[in-house]
């Protein structure tokens, strides 16, 4: 009888530790926490990461797009690649190309209700100048900060409503690059640390944006509210929830549950916001609208021009014509993407240039080849010149399947005419650290899109970190174009920077440094009963202001 | 007991200090760079300039010892150090994002035991009857489901098709009902299995062979031998069900967008956040020896036959 006492006994309390345990979580349930706003005056939005702290002045963990609700620049960015005017009404430069003045708007207000005046600029262009090595990377502000050093005031207040920016070069796409999403946007003096250094944390994000924040839940949500005193269009819906949902395939379920009304930035893996084939099926789908924006970026391979044995042209021409990109975008792209012939889409500015695409020709591609003294023996499947084989590297960050799936194809292309392609797959970083070292054969390499196109890129094309650079070190021209992009960004005559972009960008096209893919674009996917949306002029800058339920 | 548990406690300490310096110096012995992966998450173009600024903010341009010994020394006293991509304190944002996930993982295992239990006595017990084959093709499938898999199915079904649960995010008790199934699925159905298969070699045994022989009746032999003996092992399971619950707590918690310390360190881990790994790491050793204590404790609250160490001595 013991033995059975202590067998009942023991499930006894093995019951009693599960109940136990059991009841423990139960009164650890969180509590109903206060749940965000719902209904028709609620547009809901979804990230993938929290949105940071909201500060103008600085990069992760702030989201730019995020940025970009509460905070306003002095020059808007248009989709025709000119500037247009947002806190600035009008904007003189001098003869020099030194000196910018800009005319303030005189009715635009921070959400504190401090006035936006010039007072107001000064005081942000200095928080950002105070932490001038973390904008190193933005000409503008190194511009700004040379002109500091030399003993001139970058930013000055001429009366209330009127500042003057001062240069230490005629830097042209000084105005391109006021109007990026951050550094140079502008936070109420108030909200500022006491030292008037931002890069410490801002005591709240106040700005003169479409929205002002109301609160943000780690992880979980941050809530917005149309800001009334807005000078602008006053923003269409009441609030903006945006949900954090970390995976492409939990946000396509949350948008078919009705819990976010809109997708909307890249697609494809890695940062897209859901994947292509969602994307694909979602364009079929009744009651739902999907759209493409206009070509946003460049996605591109470089190719070592110092290398063996890229760094003959016939061969960088040959890999060029080899490679179908009509079925890559039709195959693997799903047509979200359209194909790219040039490096730069020609609606970029200075890039309309009437450049000849490399088609696909693989007889023309062979001839090339051959030309160069490529032969293939009978039977061999690559070909071989002094009985070194026509092989080379293409590397990529191993664990996007997008780049994967384009680096297999160019593989199957190029065995196609008898090169032989090793494909490197690493970690994301490992990778970088090749683009700096120029340990490739071809990389993958994306252009940074509008509006760092083109000046921001060709500039950095002159810098020895970048894939570009070492692609470009084999050229017998690539000190005259180094020369060229250090010209065109200082040149203050209009007819001269066409001239210039026109040189650089063609002589790389006919060189066969790139092999474009495709061009970058934002996707929108929403209910039809989502109206005003529409794409924004930049990757990053969303237009939720717009949007409302109906 | 005391002395035991007080033993096991202190040796706490020299675990988590070989835990941290192996983690330090696995982590630093990969070839990425964490400078890098904080330039291109701000989408900083990674210029020799920008790289060399943002290690010396980071500190990982001073030697490894000194880094080690730095932040030994602050850890000490609490301080884990700054987060490199979020910039805030690691052990505020860890302690923020792990009650989250203690809950979760303590409902499911809270769920695997109360049905493995049964499951498992009633599948043993009618032994290649309809409910043995009912639980064993339920464990089989449940075992070689992925759990993201299941994941989505459970969504697909109770939220998109038949609408009864939100598929995401934090709120009430209904939003923690598709993460909770998605996590116990795997250690209910190996618990369940576990539970059969030992019940059943005990009743193959000898002593069984021999409370049979004796004229015992089923039910006392199943009551008195057989349960007595099955349920030990079952305690020894909670453990590594433990482990499981926490990893597969970073796949449910991406699915459902649960704001859990798993999803953190995954991204933590995608864009070497060091501080954080390290943190994340201890805390998981630390729950993890605590969790084997906890169950040696459990086996002698059990069965009073087991003595723990300390109490020998």
């Amino acid at each position: 009888m013991g033995k059975l006492f202590r067998a009942i006994g023991m499930f006894r309390r093995l019951l009693t530790m599960t109940a136990v345990i059991a009841l423990t979580l139960f009164s650890a349930l969180p509590g109903v926490q206060a749940a965000p706003p719902e209904g028709k005056d609620v547009l809901v939005y979804s990230w993938n990461s929290n949105m940071g702290e909201f500060n103008p002045h600085l990069y992760s963990p702030n989201q730019m797009f995020s940025q970009n609700l509460i905070y306003e620049p002095l020059v808007r960015y248009q989709a025709d690649g000119m500037v247009a005017p947002c806190l600035a009404q009008s904007w003189s430069v001098s003869t020099d190309g030194r000196e910018y003045t800009f005319k303030l708007r005189q009715d635009v207000r921070f959400t504190d209700g401090r006035p936006f005046n010039a007072e107001a600029v000064k005081r942000n262009i200095d928080a950002v100048l105070q932490n001038h090595q973390r904008h190193e990377w933005l000409e503008l502000t190194n511009q700004l900060w040379k002109a500091k050093e030399s003993g001139k005031a970058p930013a000055t207040v001429v009366d209330e409503y009127t500042v003057r920016l001062t240069l230490h070069d005629p830097y042209y796409p000084a105005l391109q690059e006021l109007a990026l999403i951050r550094p140079a946007r502008f936070l109420s003096p108030a909200a500022m640390p006491e030292d008037g250094n931002t890069a410490k944390g801002i005591k709240e994000p106040v700005g003169t944006g479409p929205w002002k924040l109301v609160e943000a839940v780690k992880s979980e949500y941050a809530l917005l509210e149309r800001n009334e005193g807005y000078w602008g269009d006053k923003a269409k819906s009441k609030y903006l929830l945006i949900k954090i949902i970390p995976d492409t395939n939990a946000r396509v379920v949350a948008f078919e549950t009705g819990q976010i009304d809109i997708i909307y930035g890249g697609a494809g893996h890695g940062a897209g916001q859901i994947g292509l084939d969602s994307f694909e099926r979602y364009r079929t789908m009744p009651g739902v609208v999907t759209d493409v924006s206009a070509p946003l970026a460049t996605r591109a391979l470089a190719l070592n021009t110092k290398r063996f044995p890229t760094d003959d042209i016939d061969v960088r021409r040959a890999i060029l014509l080899a490679v179908d990109r009509d079925a890559l975008v039709k195959h693997v792209f799903l047509d979200v993407e359209r194909k790219a012939d040039t490096l730069f889409s020609p609606t970029m500015p200075y890039c309309d240039l009437g450049l000849k695409p490399y088609g696909f020709d693989r007889n023309e591609a062979e001839a090339l080849l051959e030309k160069a003294g490529w032969t293939l023996a009978d039977g061999a499947r690559y070909r071989t010149k002094d009985g070194k084989e026509l092989a080379l590297d293409l590397c990529f960050a191993g664990n996007d399947t997008l780049m994967k799936s384009v680096a297999e194809v160019v593989q199957g292309d190029l065995r196609k005419v008898g090169v032989k392609v090793n494909l490197v797959g690493e970690e994301k970083d490992s990778n970088l650290a090749r683009q700096r070292s120029g340990e490739f054969g071809m990389i993958f390499g994306n252009t940074w899109g509008a509006p760092y196109d083109p000046h921001s890129f060709v500039s950095s094309m002159r810098v020895p970190s970048h894939a570009d650079y070492q692609a470009q070190l084999g050229l017998p021209m690539k000190a005259d174009i180094d020369k060229a992009i250090g010209e065109v960004l200082i040149s203050v005559d209009e007819t001269r920077r066409r001239e210039l972009y026109q040189y650089i960008l063609s002589t790389l096209h006919d060189q066969a440094v790139y092999m474009p893919l495709t061009y970058m674009t934002n996707i929108m996917v929403h209910r039809d009963t989502l109206e005003g949306a529409h794409f924004g002029a930049t990757k990053n800058e969303i237009p939720l202001e717009t949007m409302y339920k109906r | 007991m005391t002395r035991y548990i007080l033993k096991r406690l202190l040796l706490l300490i020299p675990i988590l200090l070989a835990v941290s310096l192996v983690v330090f110096t696995i982590l630093r012995l990969g070839h990425g760079d964490p400078a890098m992966a904080y330039l291109r998450l701000s989408s900083i173009p990674p210029t020799d300039q920008a790289l060399e600024a943002a290690r010396h903010e980071l500190g990982l341009d001073k030697p490894f010892a000194v880094q080690y010994a730095t932040w030994l020394g602050k850890a000490a006293h609490g301080d884990f150090g700054i987060s490199y991509v979020t910039k805030r304190p690691v052990l505020e944002e860890i302690l923020y994002y792990l009650p989250n996930t203690l809950i979760l993982a303590g409902y499911s295992l809270a769920l695997t035991l109360v049905l493995s239990l049964p499951l498992g006595m009633i599948s043993a017990l009618k032994k290649d009857r309809l409910p043995d084959h009912l639980t064993r093709g339920l464990s089989f499938f449940g075992v070689s489901m992925p759990n993201f898999f299941l994941g989505f199915v459970l969504i697909w079904v109770f939220s998109i098709k038949l609408g009864w649960l939100p598929p995401m995010g934090r709120g009430g008790a209904a939003h923690m009902i598709l993460p909770i199934l998605t996590m116990s699925c795997m250690s209910l159905c190996i618990n369940t299995r576990l539970i059969r298969s030992t019940m059943l070699d005990n009743m193959h045994s000898r002593y069984v062979l021999y409370a049979r022989a004796r004229g015992l009746s089923e039910s006392s032999v199943v009551g008195r031998h057989v349960l007595t003996n099955s349920l030990i092992p079952v305690i020894t399971a909670i453990g590594m069900h433990a482990g499981e619950l926490f990893g597969g707590a970073v796949i449910a918690e991406s699915i459902f967008a649960w704001p859990g310390l798993g999803r953190y360190a995954v991204s933590a881990i995608y864009n070497r956040d060091y501080p954080v790994m390290q943190c994340f790491i201890l805390i998981m050793t630390t729950i993890f020896v605590l969790m084997n204590l906890a169950v040696d404790i459990g086996y002698a609250w059990l069965d009073p036959r087991i003595r723990l160490q300390g109490d020998k001595q």
